[in-house]
């Protein structure tokens, strides 16, 4: 009986697709978009609108080509690594021209800030037999202030019947600074306004080693190794440093230096599960550790509650931990001699940060998705160091950044 | 440090070996695997999204892809 | 007036997609003829790229010689129906939950396809779909005819 049923079912559904005129062959025709917007915005400080738009199509026998716009409108204050002051700051804009106060016991913050980034990339991923597949890409990147060129390479190597994937690859950027107000002389006072140059560049070389293997139906995990050698100007021209008297009031401020080389390697393993009810559990750990002296542990972990009518919910929670890089100071003593590298951008400190966040979502019909993601960011560090003395002992040296991240997407075929 | 990297390579090589031999599946058994959730890549935009802000915002970056230096942002 | 249409489209379909259980599969059944066997899922990209393809070469051979059968290879039969809503088969299906055929025909891909001569007899075996190698197949057939 059952299986006349499923006759009848096969039947009708041939019926269905003669009346519906079968539009399956259409599919390798379409473009699979993916489109979404992120806004940004961080307490009192800076606030970013990003839209980006992905798409991708299939040239036939799963040879993918896909194009990804973003731009990016980033406008408010930003530490500018000063410590706050008993008495109000005037620091000189970074361009020379002007000048902006920051009041007394308050973090300097520079509000010049406003910029729009364009990027472009392009990726073409072919498989070149049944197990191998290789990916190239190409980005450009542009701001104000800013040029980046990048082509990256990527080979895949399915083996143990597609169960276990090893995958190598190779990235190599071009990055143009062109400073407002021109390349200053680190670690030169900030008065001085002694310049370098109107540009400079550094250049990216990244490996990438890494295995995913498939555990049962259910789940999989993947391994990567990479190292990255940068090499060039790394420093932010914008940033500068406090040299405090004896009472830990500022005496005077050098703009920071850092190291031209630097060389990271990362361990990043992830770990995917579906569950009997269909939920998807993910979690990933990284360990980074560079020259500059910056150690840090990342643990994300996000789940997928599939509810009815193709709704799902994700709550997501990310913990992050860093020491800080070697030349990291709160602050220098105009006693003691300028250290060949110095930083006291909060970015190189140590310190702890939170995401916690959920995503709710639903699919439509085939591939169109609409999905609200909300987060929140906290990052938090050491206020009161050991080495804060005079004034320096009321002020708060390392504040907290609190930013929430809204974003909006939609996926759907074009 | 360093040998902390060197461990870990060793423990990702020796997992891939033992791994490769005994774990997997059919190749008609990747229903659930195949699902779009189900991709080691799935919510892409979301990760690079994530990528960037993280860089602009610590001291790390990369893992589960290239690093790079992508931007001049604060 | 909505039943009496569709008694009419599938009275006037000319051929169609019969669902079997794997127990009711032989290739017994298909002696005489040149028989292309698929093995595909609901969830395989490529194999509902193939479906077009597979119908075109029902209909492009005598059915006398020749025939197209599948085996689909959803452990849930529910998701073979919902994929049959939306692509066409017009070739017979036989649902094989547990793979046991899979396993028998040394499945290593998916899809993956067999060219199976008037004796019985496999004369080639295919993983994948590619839309290049269709002309090949066809060519493959015509000789085996």
């Amino acid at each position: 009986m059952q299986l006349k049923n499923k006759k009848i079912a096969g039947l009708l559904s041939v019926a269905t697709c003669t009346l519906l005129g079968g539009n399956a062959q259409a599919e390798s025709e379409t473009w699979d978009i993916d489109s979404a917007l992120l806004i940004y915005n961080e307490t009192d400080r800076v606030s970013a609108i990003e839209p980006v738009i992905n798409a991708k199509k299939d040239l036939g026998d799963d040879e993918i080509l896909s194009m990804k716009l973003v731009l990016d409108g980033l406008t408010g204050a930003s530490a500018n690594g000063a410590v706050p002051s008993s008495q109000p700051q005037t620091f000189t804009r970074p361009s020379g021209k002007g000048s902006y106060t920051t009041q007394a016991n308050e973090t300097p913050l520079d509000d010049t800030f406003h910029d729009t980034r364009v990027s472009y990339s392009l990726n073409w991923d072919k498989p070149l037999d049944r197990n191998n597949r290789r990916n190239l890409g190409f980005s450009f990147s542009r701001e104000y202030d800013f040029t980046s060129v990048g082509a990256n390479a990527l080979w895949s190597h399915d083996m143990n019947q597609k169960n276990t994937t090893l995958t190598g690859g190779l990235s190599l950027e071009l990055d143009a600074i062109t400073p407002v107000g021109d390349t200053p002389q680190g670690l030169t006072d900030m008065d001085d306004r002694i310049r370098v140059s109107s540009s400079e560049d550094r250049t990216l070389l990244d490996l990438l080693f890494g295995v995913t293997q498939i555990i049962d139906k259910n789940s999989l995990f993947q391994v990567n190794y990479s190292l990255s050698q940068a090499n060039g100007y790394m420093t932010d021209p914008y940033k500068i440093i406090s040299v405090v008297d004896s009472s830990g009031e500022p005496a005077y401020y050098l703009y920071e230096k850092r190291p031209e080389d630097r060389l990271r390697q990362s361990v990043y393993g992830k770990y995917k599960r579906q569950l009997d009810n269909k939920d998807i559990i993910t979690t990933s750990y990284r360990f980074m550790s560079d020259d500059w002296g910056v150690r840090s542990h990342t643990l994300d972990l996000t789940y997928r509650v599939k509810m009815e009518n193709g709704y799902f919910i994700q709550p997501h929670v990310r913990y992050y931990q860093q020491s800080a890089a070697d030349f990291y100071h709160y602050f220098l003593t105009d006693t003691q001699a300028i250290p060949e590298f110095a930083s006291a951008d909060y970015r190189l400190g140590e310190m702890t940060a939170t995401t916690i966040g959920v995503k709710v979502g639903k699919t439509l019909s085939d591939k169109h998705v609409w999905s609200v993601r909300l987060e929140m960011y906290q990052q938090s560090g050491d206020s009161s160091p050991d080495e804060a003395f005079g004034q320096l002992q009321n002020q708060d040296l390392y504040p907290d950044v609190d930013a929430v991240i809204a974003q909006f997407n939609y996926s759907f075929k074009w | 440090m360093k040998k902390t990297i060197n461990a870990m390579l060793l423990l990702m090589v020796m997992v891939m070996m033992s791994a490769c031999s005994s774990l997997g599946v059919k190749p008609w058994e990747r229903g659930s695997l195949s699902r779009d959730d189900m991709l080691m890549d799935a919510d892409a935009l979301d990760l690079a999204f994530d990528e960037h802000i993280y860089f602009s915002k610590e001291a790390s970056s990369g893992g589960q892809g290239f690093a790079g230096g992508g931007c001049g942002c604060n | 007036m909505k039943k009496l249409i569709l008694l009419l489209v599938l009275l006037s379909s000319s051929a169609q997609a019969e669902i079997y259980d794997i127990n009711e599969f032989s290739l017994e059944n298909y002696r005489g003829k040149v028989v292309y066997l698929d093995f595909w899922a609901s969830w395989c990209k490529p194999c509902q790229k193939s479906f077009p393809w597979m119908n075109d070469l029902k209909s492009k051979f005598p059915a006398e010689y020749f025939d197209v059968v599948t085996i689909n290879l959803d452990e849930n039969s529910q998701d073979m129906h919902d994929f049959l809503q939306k692509v066409p088969a017009e070739f017979d299906i036989y649902h094989d939950a547990n793979g046991q055929a899979a396993q028998t025909f040394k499945v290593e891909g998916m899809p993956m396809s067999y060219l199976i001569d008037r004796d019985g007899k496999i004369q080639s075996r295919h993983i994948g779909f590619y839309e290049k190698k269709k002309a090949e197949l066809e060519k493959e057939i015509e000789g085996l005819l």
